[in-house]
């Protein structure tokens, strides 16, 4: 049933209010803020994003409605026949169709405003190109304006069709206008459906339910329909047409005999001949309603014999009834849903799903495995206790009223100690400690616990004394002690193998080199080295230094010439690298000199220590602030 | 007599009462109307008890008894256990376990004479089962299913089981219980029939959801209201078939 609800299509806004809902939520979501001084690249952005934000918006709204709205051709064949008389399906797919199409055609107008605006130069283009594309959008969307209505005006009425199940146990009422068909609903269900004398009073599907059998049964009362051609049939006449061509349900035919509706026996009958080819393989009836008027005993010989003659060609039972005195009412009812219930279990037990269901209707029954009896227990308070009757004053008063007596939910606190059956009623509501001298008196509830205590401590004592565990044990320590010893051996040398190893490969403040590395320069010693070097003429001085360990040089012990130069210098100078050692001549010597001096001049100008000196010593030097000029007359600052 | 009952806008009424032939508990909840359902229709016949175990409120999924016995998880605290105590019939065993599968509702499933239980359950917690409740013990799954007790409702009438039980299964079930079981749903089309029903040798109840039909099954399984269970096979057959086909 959830299957086919109409209701929950989003409200369609008329083509004006869906521009201003859409641009307003554009102004609402997106920057507002531009700048001309701002890069081109921030322009352009924030006008795309109006545009591409518009576009989203439109499609958004757009394929809601597009997905809210049945598509006839997946829903139940009676309902897209129904849609079709009521809102002509070519017009439906048309609107539907046309919505489509605005919005691929305002996904074109984006796409291509948004290509433009890559090339806006400024924020005049960008903006003036952003405007033509909303206004080329909105004037899309304008053109909708028909179909919008006529959209809207389709899913307010298809939220108010009666939600009609095509599936369920049916019944459904038809015949000529005025023959009684909407008073039979009226009686047989809570529909309250409008009754009147004239014809058409009823202009479209009714649903009402009633229960039968356990079930939820679906009464559907159709328009009257007149005997002519279905091209001459008007919407209302179509919609009985629909329901009696697609729902799988048991028809009731109404005739009346008294011919108070206006048409005569032969009409009515001439109509069922019409609209039989509608009825195959449905359970039908053809209902005589208005009987305390005219019994079928009472009309013309020919017209018995033609209802006599339809009843028994086509297999169909006539059937009597009174809306008026309810004689035979509820006899047609049970007689037309026990038939529609026949033919639906016929229908479901030839069907594949039955296996589903077989086990649901088998009842096991024990096979006796002993002859122990097992009774019910029933006490014979319950077996002939008078029911409980909710409006009777004087019934027993429960704990929800005593509930509402004491301040109602929240408020009343049930007792719980009022029912306990204990020795004395004065012992209800004693009150039993929970702990008491650091003891948990739950634990000491069985009055004799200390004895059982007791007892089975003595039986421990006794077994011990006994000597139970003992023996037990000797054995296994024989056995086990020498297994023990053997363990403690072992694990034992596998401690001192581990700590061996570590201690080996503990690091001792230099890189470790793998084992296979070691032995390769263990095999070529520096004495073999030196050797093979000495026998090629190479000096092998420089090696042996490297090996040896090395120790600072005493200055005194050298004999060089440079140290003792640098020696008798004054110490207060730094100096720089000794010319001496150098390869210049003198002219040269001179020349370095001079441009030293010219390179230093400019930092020594400013008081630089050296080149890595950046300070700036005056922050605001004088000159720059004591003359008269005023701000912005010179740039050279 | 099957009536339908609510608590606090929960279907599922197996989880809040536990419902035996010779006493009824009830979760406390925040009204009393789910209370007063149990007390219209069992008051004067046997006691209607509100507790909680392990001071929560399934107690029905906690707990597992009959006429003779009543089992608790042992997260029940001494209070409980006194509550309990005092509340119900003498002839009534209470028993606290230290079993693993400790929601005992679930994984028993038992009337005065037999118990069906969890595969997994403890021996030594069959020994107590046996003992506690006077009953035979029988480990079996219903529908492929290992918590028993949540996939049937069972009382010395007869027996609902899980919806996909199969024909062998059901008679084999039927001949352990020695009572006539059929498959069914409740609560509108659902397979817990644990938790949607409580039921004794003369009363049910069963979740609010729960359809005419499924409730005309239950009281002719139940052999409720002078009900006979041949009537699923006869009256009830087209209506059956009707709603589940």
């Amino acid at each position: 049933m959830a299957l086919y609800n109409f209701k929950r299509i989003q409200p369609i806004p008329a083509a004006n209010d869906f521009l201003d809902i859409v641009l307003s939520k554009t102004q609402r979501k997106t920057p507002t803020v531009i700048h001309k001084n701002y890069k081109i690249g921030r322009i352009r952005q924030f006008y795309m994003r109006k545009v591409k934000f518009t576009q989203d918006s439109f499609d958004e709204k757009l394929n809601a409605i597009i997905e809210d709205f049945p598509k006839l051709d997946d829903i139940h064949p009676f309902y897209s026949d129904l849609m079709n008389v009521l809102y002509d399906k070519d017009h439906y797919k048309l609107a539907l169709g046309q919505i489509n199409m605005a919005r691929h055609l305002i996904d074109q107008v984006a796409k291509e405003y948004i290509r433009l605006l890559k090339f806006g130069d400024s924020l005049y283009r960008c903006k003036q190109l952003k405007k033509a594309a909303l206004g080329r959008m909105a004037t899309i969307m304008k053109r909708q304006k028909d179909s919008l209505a006529y959209l809207e005006q389709v899913r307010q009425h298809l939220g108010r069709l009666p939600s009609i199940d095509p599936n369920t146990r049916t019944l459904l009422i038809c015949g000529y206008p005025n023959v009684g068909k909407s008073s039979f609903m009226n009686k047989i269900t809570r529909a309250d459906v409008d009754v009147q004398p004239y014809a058409f009073t009823t202009k479209s599907l009714f649903v009402g339910h009633m229960d039968y059998k356990y079930l939820r049964w679906q009464v559907i009362d159709t328009p009257g329909i007149l005997d002519r051609s279905l091209e001459q049939m008007n919407t209302i006449e179509m919609q009985s047409v629909t329901a009696l061509a697609h729902l799988r349900a048991c028809i009731l035919f109404f005739m009346d005999l008294s011919e108070q509706c206006g048409y005569s026996v032969t009409e009515q009958i001439t109509l069922y001949q019409n609209v039989k080819p509608l009825f195959v393989n449905k359970p039908t009836f053809i209902v005589i309603n208005k009987i305390d008027a005219k019994r079928p005993e009472d009309i013309p010989l020919e017209e018995q014999a033609m209802l006599k003659e339809i009843s028994e060609k086509d297999d169909v039972q006539i059937v009597q009834l009174s809306c008026h005195t309810d004689e035979g009412l509820m006899d047609v009812r049970n007689l037309a849903c026990d038939k529609l219930l026949a033919d639906r279990v016929d229908f479901k037990l030839r069907g594949s799903k039955i296996n589903d269901v077989i086990n649901k209707i088998h009842l096991a029954e024990p096979v006796a495995r002993d002859d122990i009896p097992r009774p019910p227990h029933i006490p014979e308070s319950a077996k002939n206790r008078p029911r409980f009757d909710i409006n009777d004053p004087k019934r027993p008063k429960l704990e929800r009223d005593l509930e509402a007596e004491g301040g109602g939910p929240g408020v009343y606190s049930v007792d719980l100690k009022k029912k306990y059956e204990l020795g004395k009623v004065d012992w209800k509501y004693d009150i039993i400690p929970e702990v008491m001298n650091g003891k948990n008196v739950a634990d000491f509830i069985d009055p004799d616990i200390e004895e059982k205590l007791d007892a089975l401590e003595r039986e421990e004592e006794r077994l011990e004394a006994k000597g139970n565990y003992d023996s037990e044990e000797n054995m296994i320590d024989s056995e086990e002690e020498e297994m023990n010893k053997v363990a403690e051996a072992i694990r034992e040398k596998k401690k001192l193998i581990i700590q061996a190893h570590r201690a080996s490969k503990m690091m001792k403040n230099r890189p470790i080199m793998p084992r296979t590395a070691i032995k390769r320069v263990s095999r070529i010693s520096i004495d073999e080295m030196e050797e093979k070097l000495g026998k090629l003429g190479l000096d092998t001085n420089v090696i042996r230094a490297r090996s040896r360990t090395r120790k600072r040089i005493r200055s005194e012990s050298v004999g060089d010439e440079i140290v003792r130069d640098s020696l008798s210098v004054t110490r207060n100078a730094s100096t720089s690298r000794d010319p001496s050692s150098s390869k210049l001549n003198i002219k040269q010597k001179k020349e370095s000199e001079k441009q030293k001096k010219l390179a230093q001049r400019k930092p020594n100008l400013h008081a630089k220590v050296g080149e890595s000196d950046r300070s700036i010593k005056s922050k605001k030097p004088k000159h720059l602030y004591s003359s008269k000029s005023s701000i912005g007359k010179r740039d050279w600052r | 007599m099957a009536i339908r009952a609510q608590f606090e806008n929960s279907n599922e009424i197996g989880v809040f009462s536990r419902l035996t032939n010779s006493y009824c508990l009830v979760a406390i909840g925040g009204s009393e109307n789910f209370y007063s359902v149990f007390e219209s229709e069992l008051n004067d016949i046997v006691p209607v008890i509100h507790t909680s175990i392990a001071g929560t409120r399934i107690i029905g999924r906690l707990t597992a008894g009959n006429k003779k016995g009543l089992l608790v998880p042992n997260t029940t605290t001494d209070q409980e256990l006194q509550h309990l105590r005092n509340s119900l019939p003498d002839s009534v065993q209470i028993q606290r376990i230290e079993e693993r599968l400790s929601a005992l509702g679930n994984v028993i499933a038992c009337n005065d004479y037999v118990a069906l239980v969890h595969p997994d359950i403890d021996r030594e917690t069959q020994e107590i089962i046996r003992d506690v409740l006077d009953v035979e013990v029988f480990t079996q799954t219903i529908a492929g299913n290992v918590l028993v007790g949540s996939y049937c409702a069972i009382s010395n009438q007869g027996g609902l089981v899980h919806p996909r039980t199969t024909i062998q299964d059901q008679d084999e079930l039927s001949s352990l219980l020695q009572v006539p079981l059929v498959a069914g749903t409740i609560n509108r089309g659902s397979d817990v029939i644990g938790a949607g029903i409580v039921v004794n040798d003369w009363c049910a109840f069963a979740g609010l959801d729960t359809t005419a039909t499924e409730l005309s099954v239950v009281e002719s399984i139940f052999k409720l209201h002078d009900a006979q269970p041949t009537a699923i096979v006869k009256e009830l057959k087209e209506s059956l078939v009707d709603t589940y086909g």
